[in-house]
């Protein structure tokens, strides 16, 4: 005699899904994001030069495009299992990496393999989260999403110091064990059952992949702004960098750009989403605002002039409109396709961002090669991003 | 030519080098004409070619300014790596009398003869010392002095590029391969060569042997010893040596290898830790939910009990009153 489902308990084991997010988070795009500074030992060992960034773009390409597997493996049999097995694929790549002969084994361990678990891991442990709220879901999300910041500063000194102990084959032994720990992260997720859910299925698999959400019109307004903004959205990650170096700023003082962007990100995550929560403005209407802000950031970081002052101001706006947009891109799911189809809808968004995502950076990057410097590329991607903000004000 | 000193302030050809060229010249001309086996070798269009040979060489010009009120001697520090004519050129500014200052120029600590003076109208002083490098121990550091001071002094520091490489130890482990490199910014080395120390000697580095491949980049500014099949006795401290025309130049590459016990340990410990992480939280849940499901079937007995209970008393007309009184007390 099972009682009828309540709705999302906002709170009480809600807050230990979240820590749970907050280290899903941490161990897959913060763990990625530091893989970069093993780069240059791989290149010294495999005496390559510039083949080995592909290596994490490869990672992240399929943590992104392979999500929907993930949603939709957990809607089939719980996010649980699904995450829990992400955490062992993971480790299973990044061990098998630690004995790689050449570059392609890398590839494939950490590309491939490590890739395709955290593409298990995240979206099942995000769409989760936002089952177990309602009225504070955006602040939960919002902190979840702070995981990869806090742990990216964890892990850079970290790896650095195995690097150095172990060199990179120990180092991404012991990394693989780290990531091992998405598996009690996925333990902690216990399953929910919310009013609205979809039936045990006797769909196929393709349905259960989610794409009926596409007939939906206000899914599908939301998913073209959404791919449009993906195409901007990662640019600064890769050329944030490289920018500020070639204005003529100094290892140190391109650093700084980095960090205030980095650190107006995670602090806007919570500010938003505690803001978004209080329910002033209704979520798709934050959503157009904050991509569109994000998208001026964008254009004022590449039109500002000179090195100081204007392009920390630019780098520190982009970084808190960046920040807000975030956490609003999975809040405003539930609005749109109902906590049902919640959890396919998060891997449906980290696939459609994807697709942005491998198309932005290198047209950044050949934008740069032509004009002989960023603004264009800055230019560029500001305006994706407007314009994905201004579909978004078709919404709902 | 060669036994007479060359007049100050003249184009004046280098000394040593020349000196030792007409020595080599005087013993092979004394050789063949042993009639006059002291006749200084005077040969004109020797001369002149080795002039050219000269003037085919790269030319370097350096300044140093000092004033009186210097407090601490200038140095300068110039990288050289073949041969080149060199123009040293030192200025001195002062209130006072120029020509009661006393100009010396030395190489290291030896005093030099042929530098050539300039005095300028007002207060400013000129020197040059104009020489050629062809021999490393012309390398060194040469000084100009105005006066006793210690202050009024300027130095050039001439030195052989500098080779870059990794300052921090390179790791491997048991049955890897490695690949150690160095390289120079901008610089040509005439040659590469590896070598291997235990301790403090240095051993070449054996290449016959199947393990060790020396690698050379594609300008010459790069080399690279790959280094297959390590074990632990390729430990320890490896140098590249670059050979220039003037010198030469080394840098420190240290190699660790370790085997695979090394990260091993710690990443057993990390793996045990989280499968008693998940036993926990797994079982952990299991015991809430029992627990849950213990009360409420508790509870569902309770009720049970009371509906037992109301049946076995007098029947319906007793719920009325009791109810009634219910609802009065429960006001």
């Amino acid at each position: 005699m099972a009682p009828k489902p309540a709705g999302p308990p906002d709170g009480g084991w809600g807050w230990v899904v979240a820590a749970s997010a907050f280290a899903v988070n941490g161990l897959s795009y913060g763990m990625l994001r530091s893989l970069g500074l093993a780069l240059p030992d791989f290149a010294e060992h495999f005496d390559r030069s510039a083949q080995d960034a592909w290596v994490s773009a490869l990672a992240l390409a399929v943590q992104q495009a392979a999500s929907p597997v993930g949603s939709a493996l957990s809607t089939r049999w719980g996010a649980r299992p699904v995450v829990m097995f992400g955490g062992v694929l993971t480790f299973l790549g990044f061990v098998f990496s630690a004995f790689a002969r050449s570059l392609l084994h890398l590839y494939l361990g950490l590309g491939l393999l490590a890739g395709s678990g955290w593409a298990l891991a995240f979206a099942p442990a995000l769409g989760t989260l936002s089952r177990y709220f309602s009225r504070r879901r955006v602040l939960a999300v919002g902190l979840a999403l702070t995981g990869n910041g806090a742990a990216s500063l964890l892990l850079a000194p970290a790896l650095q110091l195995l690097l150095d102990t172990f060199g990179w084959r120990g180092a991404l032994l012991l990394l693989g064990a780290t990531t091992l720990h998405l598996t009690p992260c996925g333990a902690l997720l216990r399953p929910l059952a919310l009013p609205g859910d979809p039936l045990a299925s006797s769909r196929g698999p393709l349905a259960a992949l989610g794409l009926s959400l596409f007939t939906r019109p206000a899914f599908s307004v939301f998913a073209l702004g959404t791919a449009l903004v993906g195409g901007g959205y990662f640019v600064p990650y890769v050329h944030l960098a490289p920018h500020a170096l070639d204005r003529g700023l100094g290892g140190y003082g391109a650093a700084l750009v980095v960090a205030v962007a980095a650190v107006g990100d995670a602090a806007a995550r919570l500010v938003c989403g505690w803001l978004a929560d209080q329910g002033w403005v209704p979520l798709p209407r934050l959503l157009a605002v904050f991509g569109a802000l994000t998208g001026l950031g964008l254009l004022a970081v590449g039109l500002v002039p000179g090195w100081g002052g204007p392009l920390l101001a630019a780098a520190g706006a982009y970084g808190l409109s960046a920040g807000s947009y975030a956490p609003l891109v999975f809040g405003v799911l539930p609005g749109l396709v109902g906590i049902g189809g919640v959890m396919q809808a998060t891997g449906l968004v980290m696939m459609l961002m994807s697709l942005g995502g491998l198309l932005g950076p290198p047209l950044s990057g050949f934008l740069r090669d032509e004009t002989g410097d960023f603004t264009a590329s800055f230019l560029v991607c500001g305006s994706f991003i407007l314009s994905g903000s201004f579909i978004y004000m078709g919404l709902p | 030519m060669c036994a007479s000193p060359s007049p100050r302030g003249s184009q004046a050809p280098p000394p040593l080098p020349l000196f030792l060229l007409c020595l080599l010249a005087a013993t092979r001309r004394s050789v063949a004409d042993s009639t006059s086996p002291g006749s200084p070798f005077t040969s004109l269009p020797a001369r002149e070619e080795m002039m050219a040979k000269y003037s085919n060489l790269s030319l370097e010009i350096h300044n140093i300014s000092l004033t009186e009120h210097s407090s601490v001697p200038v140095k300068k520090n110039i990288t050289l790596e073949r041969s080149s004519n060199i123009e040293l050129t030192c200025q001195f500014t002062t209130s006072g009398d120029l020509n009661a200052v006393n100009v010396t120029w030395k190489k290291d600590d030896e005093v030099l003869e042929n530098y050539s003076l300039i005095n300028r109208t007002g207060n400013i002083l000129y020197t040059q010392y104009k020489f050629t490098i062809t021999k490393s121990n012309q390398m060194g550091s040469y000084s100009c002095f105005f006066g006793e001071k210690k202050e009024h002094r300027g130095t050039f520091h001439f030195k052989v590029p500098e080779i870059q490489g990794k300052h921090k130890p390179i790791v491997t482990y048991v049955g890897d391969s490695t690949i150690l490199a160095c390289k120079c910014q901008d610089c040509f080395p005439l040659n590469w060569t590896w070598y291997s120390s235990n301790g403090s000697v240095q051993v070449p580095v054996d290449t016959q042997m199947n393990k060790f491949y020396v690698i050379s980049g594609a300008h010459g500014n790069e080399t690279k010893l790959k280094i297959t099949q390590l074990s632990e006795e390729d430990r320890g401290s490896y140098w590249c040596h670059a050979v220039f025309q003037l010198g030469e130049s080394e840098n420190l590459i240290e190699l660790v290898v370790l085997s695979y016990l090394v990260p091993l340990k710690p990443f057993l410990a990390i793996v045990a830790e989280v499968i008693l992480l998940v036993a926990a939280i797994l079982l952990c849940e299991m015991y809430t939910q029992k627990k849950k499901k213990q009360p409420d079937e508790g509870k569902e007995f309770e009720q049970i009990e009371q509906l037992k209970s109301d049946d076995s008393s007098n029947g319906i007309e007793n719920n009325a009153p009791r109810h009634r009184k219910n609802s009065v007390t429960s006001k």
